[in-house]
């Protein structure tokens, strides 16, 4: 919960959404707001990205995917409001069949990422990223090496190197699925788990 | 029992294409399997189940979750695969509150809410090796090739998120999926249940050319 004094007006905007959304009460001389709702309100129109592919917006919109291995990447350019999502299935391009899915491979996808929020802002980007995923959801897989997750996470985060983008959060590993919805008005991560436990990025 | 030699050879032939009339050969045994798991369930649960009739896609891996649109709909999936020489993955997919019906069902339990957690993952993954066997037994006895499955796992997750780990690793091994799929109905509900099985190039010939030669073509 996060208390605000009354008429800010900085803080008018963000009140009207909150209000809009009931996630903030009078309380006494008090605006009381439940961020806890605000970040997990689905107020934003929804843009699904698909595996293997790639999204990059510059409207205020929610890129949402779903990922288990995979790896959902998240470029966001803070200043401009720009973004992009990638869902990346595999490490590295060259284990792929030539195919034209740049979204598909982490040395590609940051590739793509960073070249589509470019084409829409027309400029240099000071872009941070933020990742989750990389779960592996079957014991038997891992026993026979094949924990494609740890690989995916590592290779996405050499990929993030070569391009000297800063990684400022992330939530990966482990043995679970996540929902991911980035928030292009906000920069903001909510990454919902199947139990119903959400997370900030 | 088939011998090295044979095994090297329809391995060669893997890169082959898949002609309408090995695809309709796989189905037909696909179909021989699905009958034989779902009068298994029937068995067990004392019910009604009907299937649909089997499909097969021949699919690029990364447009399955699309060609599903299920998402993130909270599924229970037991997990099994061939072993190592034959290669092929199977996941039994349930809604999540139908896989604990059926769990609850198989304990005698009169409500959901009384069933417990080891229980009901006891319970689901004899349920896998009861249909999943069934389903293996009657290809193995119809073309004469032994096909033992692994200790089932179960995982309760977002369909997509559970469907990844399997497409990733087709998607390694070849640019298109062949994916048999067929969905269980339990008194006449929607299909609730759907088996998916990804068999590797190798495993398909090996199939195909078994059921040729049994059937003398």
């Amino acid at each position: 919960m996060l208390s605000l004094p009354e008429g800010n007006p900085v803080k008018d905007a963000g009140l009207a959404m909150a209000k809009r959304i009931g996630a903030c009460q009078q309380v006494e001389h008090q605006i009381v707001v439940d961020t806890n709702t605000i970040y997990t309100h689905p107020h934003l129109e929804e843009v699904r990205v698909d595996m293997a592919g790639f999204k990059v917006e510059s409207r205020p919109v929610e890129l949402v995917t779903s990922v288990g291995s995979c790896i959902g990447i998240c470029l966001y350019d803070s200043i401009r409001k720009c973004g992009g999502l990638a869902h990346i299935m595999l490490p590295q391009s060259s284990l792929g069949l030539q195919e034209p899915l740049p979204g598909k491979y982490a040395d590609t996808a940051v590739d793509a990422l960073v070249k589509g929020i470019r084409e829409i802002t027309k400029s240099e980007n000071r872009l941070s990223a933020k990742i989750a995923g990389g779960a592996n959801m079957f014991a038997s897989t891992l026993a026979n090496g094949l924990d494609i997750g740890a690989k995916n996470i590592r290779a996405t985060k050499e990929a993030l190197e070569r391009h000297r983008i800063r990684l400022i959060s992330e939530d990966v590993g482990g043995s679970h699925g996540r929902r991911i919805s980035f928030n292009l008005a906000s920069g903001i991560i909510i990454v919902r788990l199947h139990n119903g436990e959400i997370r900030k990025l | 029992m088939i011998n090295t030699q044979e095994r090297i050879e329809v391995a060669s032939s893997a890169v082959q294409e898949d002609s309408e009339i090995d695809l309709g050969i796989l189905l037909e045994l696909g179909s021989i399997g699905a009958g034989h798991a779902a009068t298994s369930l029937s068995d067990i649960l004392q019910e009604t189940i009907t299937i649909s009739v089997p499909k097969i896609h021949t699919l690029q891996p990364h447009l399955l979750p699309g060609f599903y649109d299920l998402h993130d709909r909270p599924t229970t999936a037991i997990y099994l695969h061939l072993n190592e020489k034959y290669g092929m993955d199977i996941l039994l997919t349930f809604e999540e509150m139908e896989a604990r019906k059926i769990a609850a069902m198989m304990n005698m339990c009169g409500s959901v809410e009384e069933l417990d957690p080891a229980m009901e993952t006891s319970a689901l993954q004899e349920l896998g090796n009861i249909l999943i066997g069934s389903f293996l037994t009657s290809i193995s006895d119809f073309i004469g090739l032994t096909l033992l499955p692994s200790t089932p796992e179960t995982v309760t997750d977002g369909f997509d998120a559970i469907l990844d780990n399997f497409l990733i690793k087709q998607s390694i091994d070849s640019e298109s999926a062949l994916v048999f799929e067929t969905r269980f109905m339990r008194n006449g509900t929607d299909a609730k249940c759907i088996l998916i099985i990804f068999p590797t190039q190798e495993l398909k010939n090996l199939l195909v050319e078994k059921s040729k030669s049994m059937m003398g073509i």
